[in-house]
């Protein structure tokens, strides 16, 4: 095409040219940031929790009355033994949190007592020799809990067990050699827990970004809960029975004992439910730059097709005038193609930059991570099409000029 | 080179049909130079702008350089426009945004020539109508003069053999007037046919033949007496 005769145009209508190319630009620079965001958010979501979610659902108890530690313990387990006599349920478990339940516990961990800066702060779940297996977290060495290691703690007890179990990211953090079994570590005490199973994944109890540096670092400890609130039953219903048995399972729970609160609202939930929750910011986020996106995408579309219209009503005669000297209506669309393809090409290339710039931004002021080129790329091709999308029916108008328009009285 | 015969050219609104031609009649021979007159409104423009295939007709033949064109597509008529048509308007018509050189380049980029070729052209036509020293000018930084000379550089630059001109002296005073109308007979006298439409009858005069156009037909100038006398005026003034 001829590109030297369009660019020496433009410069005498550079007040247009450049406030589209700056448009184009800045809906660059922010367009690719935001698709990485929303990769970023539903790489999150889509993260796995470890647990085989279907038929699994959770309880959180609390109990109306003051027991001893002694009698929560007991009834706890009378609970437990109700919700396995379901007919509906397979297995359950009481603990102190559940993988992506928003919020949960962590403790530091150190390799040596009086190590200063942790090694990690790895998510803490305190279960019994049933806590696994319920949950159905694959187990790829060593052995779980057995019931004689299982320890009760109570309201601000503080019980420091021997053993522990590990996810595969913890004992690649703490011993990167490898071989973490029978190994040792601390958890915020001078007694060394010896690690005696490694599981494949068990998600943290929280989602949070300050958490991302510990991903997947998650330890069981063999504690068996006895708090009156703040604990939670974890039920596997039978294949294809969740809805039966989460419809029995608090009946059967309030016939056993009425002294409970089990929240209607948010006391009885099944695992797609926690799931859901746990990343409704994120989806929020995700939808957010999604709108973003579409909306800066449509503006700039918007701003090319009446700028290009603009131009077009124009210069309707010195369109006219190069049909009568010979140019084709393939000529003529052709020009204002590449009239696009020339400004967004040059409004891209500042946008490439603005685009870095922006994310170094958000990577210093936001835990965000660095842009990769793909992006940019992906985000150049996005709006080189959408330029030629937005102009194609305004030079398509313009094409149709006639030649006799050169002779209409100016 | 440019016959027709009976040649109509309707223009349709919702309320009225305008006859612009009626069984016009024409025949210029390659090489001519030939004056179209006659009264505004009378359909001069009309015909230019159909012998340059810028407007179809309604009835009757056209053939350009012996080739019937009244059943040409789109693409077909802006090659010949390209190639063998030349247009000088009243208006000039160059394009703002381009200089000088740019502007006589357009027709030679349509064509797909090769860029030494075409500033060998450009340079060429720009030196013959005396503006080579302004190719960086733009439009708007000449006179009306001198930008009609660099519309006839354009017109010329790709060699055509029809050059089609209306009014091409209509905006410039008496002085820039001759100067372009010597331009024109020059281009002329090197071989070209043209056909120029004209209010002047002093430029009429100095043309080979003239044609007079009353509401849309041609009618021969010798038989009606009220033109004979201007005619034969503006004729013996140039002679003079
Ligand atoms: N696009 C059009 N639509 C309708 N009528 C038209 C159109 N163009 C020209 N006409 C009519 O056709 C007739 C011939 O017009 P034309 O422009 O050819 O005259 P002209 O001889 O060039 O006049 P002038 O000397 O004023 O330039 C006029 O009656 C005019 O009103
Ligand atoms: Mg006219």
């Amino acid at each position: 095409m001829h590109i030297q005769p369009i660019l020496v145009a433009l410069r005498r209508h550079k007040a247009g040219t450049v406030l589209i190319a700056l448009q184009i630009a800045l809906t660059l620079a922010i367009v690719c940031n935001a698709l990485f965001i929303i990769h970023e958010r539903v790489a999150h979501i889509s993260e796995p929790s470890g647990v085989d979610e279907a038929d699994l659902f959770v309880i959180a108890n609390q109990w109306g009355a003051q027991y001893s530690t002694q009698e929560t313990v007991e009834r706890i387990q009378q609970d437990i033994a109700t919700l396995r006599q379901l007919p509906s349920v397979q297995e359950a478990s009481a603990a102190n949190s559940y993988p992506m339940r928003g919020v949960g516990w962590d403790n530091f961990i150190t390799m040596q007592p009086d190590q200063r800066a942790p090694t990690s702060d790895a998510a803490y779940f305190t279960g019994d020799e049933n806590f696994l297996r319920t949950l159905g977290v694959k187990l790829i060495a060593g052995r779980d809990f057995r019931p004689e290691e299982v320890q009760n703690m109570g309201l601000r007890q503080n019980v420091a067990t021997p053993v522990a179990i590990i996810t595969k990211a913890m004992a690649d953090k703490l011993f990167p050699k490898g071989e973490a079994l029978g190994k040792t570590f601390y958890a915020m005490t001078s007694t060394p827990i010896t690690v005696i199973g490694i599981v494949d994944v068990l998600h943290r109890g929280d989602v949070s970004t300050w958490s991302a540096p510990y991903a997947g670092e998650s330890m069981v400890v063999p504690i068996r809960l006895a708090v009156p609130s703040g604990l939670f039953y974890i039920v596997r219903a039978k294949s294809g029975q969740l809805a039966a048995a989460m419809r029995e399972a608090p009946k059967a729970l309030y016939a056993e004992n009425r002294m409970r609160i089990i929240d209607p609202k948010d006391g009885l939930l099944s695992f797609a439910q926690v799931r859901h929750r746990a990343f409704e910011r994120d989806r929020g986020m995700a939808i957010l730059m999604g709108i973003i996106c579409v909306v800066l995408l449509a503006i700039t579309a918007a701003g090319i097709v009446g700028l290009t219209s603009f131009w077009v009503g124009q210069r309707r005669r010195q369109i006219g005038v190069r049909r009568a000297l010979g140019a084709t209506h393939r000529d003529i669309l052709n020009y204002f193609m590449t009239e696009n393809l020339l400004i967004s090409l040059g409004g891209l290339a500042i946008g490439v930059l603005l685009a870095f710039g922006l994310n170094l931004w958000l990577v210093t002021r936001f835990t965000l991570a660095m842009l990769p080129l793909t992006y940019v790329l992906g985000g150049v091709v996005i709006l080189l099409l959408l330029g030629q999308g937005a102009v194609f029916a305004p030079a398509l108008r313009a094409s149709r000029v006639p030649p006799i328009e050169a002779t209409r009285p100016a | 080179m440019l016959k027709m015969t009976h040649l109509s050219k309707v223009y349709r609104t919702e309320v009225v049909e305008t006859y612009a031609l009626r069984d016009f009649n024409i025949d210029v021979k390659e090489g001519e130079f030939v004056a179209v007159t006659g009264p505004s409104g009378s359909g001069k423009t009309t015909f230019l702008t159909i012998a340059g295939l810028l407007e179809t007709f309604t009835g009757g033949t056209y053939h350009l350089d012996n080739l019937d064109v009244s059943n040409l597509d789109d693409n077909a008529r802006s090659k010949i426009r390209n190639e063998k048509i030349g247009f000088i308007f009243q208006a000039f018509n160059l394009i703002p945004d381009l200089n000088v050189f740019d502007n006589v380049e357009v027709p030679l980029r349509y064509r797909g020539m090769k860029a030494p070729e075409r500033k060998e052209r450009i340079m060429g036509a720009l030196e013959r109508v005396g503006l080579a020293s302004r190719a960086k000018h733009y439009p708007a930084e000449l006179s009306g003069g001198q930008q009609q000379r660099v519309a006839i550089a354009r017109a010329l630059a790709g060699s055509p053999r029809l050059l089609l001109a209306d009014e091409p002296t209509g905006n410039l005073d008496t002085q820039m007037a001759r100067g372009v109308m010597e331009l024109l007979e020059e281009i002329h006298r090197d071989g070209a046919t043209i056909v120029m439409v004209t209010h002047d009858p002093e430029l009429a005069a100095r043309a080979q033949r003239n044609v007079h156009v009353i509401d849309g037909q041609v009618v021969d100038l010798a038989e009606d007496p009220r033109f004979h006398t201007a005619y034969a005026a503006a004729a013996g003034q140039v002679r003079g």
